[in-house]
């Protein structure tokens, strides 16, 4: 019986995707995890993997390695490929995919043994709706980060570590990385969200999404348009498919119209709320309230009776 | 001189299809058909790099028989010629497919020295078929790219990942897959759609392409489509006075807790 691979470039996910490969692993079935230059794989095997191929090249990009890991993999022929879904797992897992002429499900948010091979669930139509797709073995399949808990670690468990030198495709050359710098809190972790849409008129606007969210103790977001297009916010605090999926209790969007693609990054919003000044913008058919009027006028009223709400000694009574 | 391909697909347009929220199927007889929005990115990129390096343009995509009408519109976008291959193994063609007949495809147009593709498509948005056709074509492929240059014949590509971007350079050939912020698709001018009815499209048909029957086969296909149905309150406040609908809202935002 083929094997089961797991790998990430981010070594946390690997963990996460062990645990997926165990609770899909029969008996005959191992799991072995995939590590390139990594320094940890005795905590691979500790996580749950029985083997670590820990390969070996001079390139840091892991897409450099997606011939030498078709390679491997067209010599042991694992059944099943399970890839972190990051940017860079991505394009790594399809250009493997291509060589070893592969289904590839993309950002499965299930996946389960069917009928000889494997049976996954995804997100279509920008989030509209969930495919459930079969997959023929060998199969590969992306993982979103978070999507399993790592096992806890077996302290002392055994297992083999293979040492793999890869030759790299070194073509594309990376002449400078720049890194981001975090700006504010995050996101995917606040409990208040007021997000900005393409209804605010210019940059300066901003203040009145800002100071709405003071009154809620909440973090500001946005959507894609506002982060990429105009450049308003850093692309860390834009809400959707390919950008953040948040949880908050209480979601309030400003002149956000609702794009599948975004609403399907709030879905699990507790409460939500639009304001808008088309009554026919798709986000009322997602949210629980709405006001149908004008942000500029709306939004500073709703501060004010906040603040009039929070402030002691007001309350009637 | 520049030898662009881009790649594109003919989809549904998402944000007309409507979900029964009893039945959880897909209501799609009021959506129409739309060149992906990203792909959109990809043939404006290759007009502007093609204006500014001097160039070529050439649209290609692979779908059904309604696929057709896309031409059209691509062309009006800028590229000199189109072409199509048209058949309805597009409707259950998974990625590997596609990537096959384009890969195919492509070889068949000949010489060129850069493709562009989407990031991905507004479907299925697999990601998929830029990074496999890189592969296939044995060129360097470059994923998640925000700004395209060229300097003494290399490419240089921008790529934005989640924590930083990458400035990277490889030789032509090359793919490149670009996301939506890299510019503003153009809105084709009268004068444009009109041009484009005057030029070139070649159908090639997928039985020239001497695919071997096993790369036309899928390895992925769809099960079941359900819609994906949120139970909201869907409690409105409208009307002249925003000062009402606000207390109205304040008032329910307390009852919910969340205030």
């Amino acid at each position: 019986m083929g094997a089961i691979w797991v790998y990430s470039e981010d070594i946390a996910i690997t963990r996460q995707l062990l645990a997926l490969g165990r609770s899909l692993a029969e008996k005959a079935r191992p799991v072995i995890a995939v590590a390139i230059n990594g320094s940890d794989a005795s905590g691979l095997i500790e996580s749950g993997a029985d083997k670590v191929l820990a390969i070996q090249g001079h390139n840091p990009q892991p897409e450099s390695y997606a011939d030498a890991i078709a390679d491997l993999a067209a010599k042991e022929a694992p059944d099943m490929i399970f890839v972190g879904a990051t940017l860079q797992g991505k394009d790594l897992a399809a250009k493997v995919a291509a060589r070893l002429k592969a289904g590839l499900v993309s950002e499965a948010i299930a996946v389960r043994l069917a009928d000889g091979g494997l049976e996954t669930e995804r997100l279509m139509y920008g989030g509209m709706a969930v495919a459930t797709e079969t997959v023929t073995l060998p199969a590969i399949v992306t993982i979103p980060p978070q999507a399993y808990e790592p096992l806890p670690p077996e302290a002392g468990k055994s297992g083999e570590v293979i040492a793999v030198n890869a030759a790299t495709d070194d073509r594309v050359t990376v002449k400078a990385v720049h890194t981001f710098q975090r700006e504010g809190g995050d996101i995917t972790a606040a409990d208040v969200i007021v997000c900005i849409g393409r209804g605010f008129a210019k940059r300066e606007d901003i203040k009145i999404a800002e100071e709405l969210a003071a009154a809620l103790n909440g973090e500001v977001g946005c959507t894609r348009g506002v982060a990429e297009d105009y450049h308003w916010l850093p692309d860390s605090r834009y809400i959707g498919l390919s950008g953040q999926k948040v949880k908050p209790s209480l979601y309030l969007s400003l002149g956000v119209s609702g794009q599948v693609q975004h609403v399907a990054g709030i879905r699990d919003a507790k409460l939500i709320v639009a304001v808008n000044t088309d009554e026919n913008a798709p986000i009322f058919a997602a949210a629980d309230y709405g006001i149908v009027g004008d942000l500029y006028e709306v939004a500073p009223l709703l501060t004010e009776a906040l603040q009039k709400a929070a402030a002691p000694g007001k309350i009637a009574g | 001189m520049l030898n662009i391909i881009v790649c594109y697909k003919w989809v549904l347009d998402e944000q007309d299809i409507k979900v029964n929220p009893e039945r959880l199927d897909l209501d799609t007889s009021r959506a129409k058909y739309k060149i992906s929005d990203y792909d959109k990115n990809a043939l404006e990129e290759a007009v502007l790099l093609a204006e500014k390096y001097g160039g070529k343009v050439s649209a290609l995509t692979f779908g059904p028989e309604g696929a057709k009408q896309s031409l059209k519109d691509a062309l009006s976008r800028g590229p000199e010629r189109a072409f199509i291959v048209k058949d309805n193994l597009a409707l259950t063609a998974d990625a590997f497919v596609t990537a096959n007949v384009l890969a195919a495809a492509i070889r068949r147009i000949g010489e060129y020295d850069l493709i562009l593709c989407g990031e991905g498509a507004a479907d299925t948005y697999a990601q998929q078929v830029g990074p496999r056709l890189a592969a296939l074509l044995g060129i360097p492929g470059i994923t998640f790219v925000n700004s395209i240059g060229l300097d003494s014949g290399q490419l240089l590509a921008t790529r934005k990942l989640k924590s930083c971007t990458q400035e990277t350079a490889a030789p032509l050939p090359a793919l490149v897959t670009v996301l939506p912020e890299i510019n503003q698709p153009r809105i084709p001018s009268l004068k444009q759609v009109l041009g484009a009815a005057k030029k070139p499209v070649t159908e090639i048909s997928l039985a020239s392409l001497e695919l071997a029957a096993e790369d036309l086969v899928p390895r992925v296909r769809l099960k079941a489509l359900k819609g994906y149905a949120m139970n909201r309150k869907h409690i409105i406040f409208g009307g002249a006075a925003p000062a009402e609908a606000v207390a109205k809202l304040v008032a329910s935002l307390g009852k919910e807790g969340v205030i």
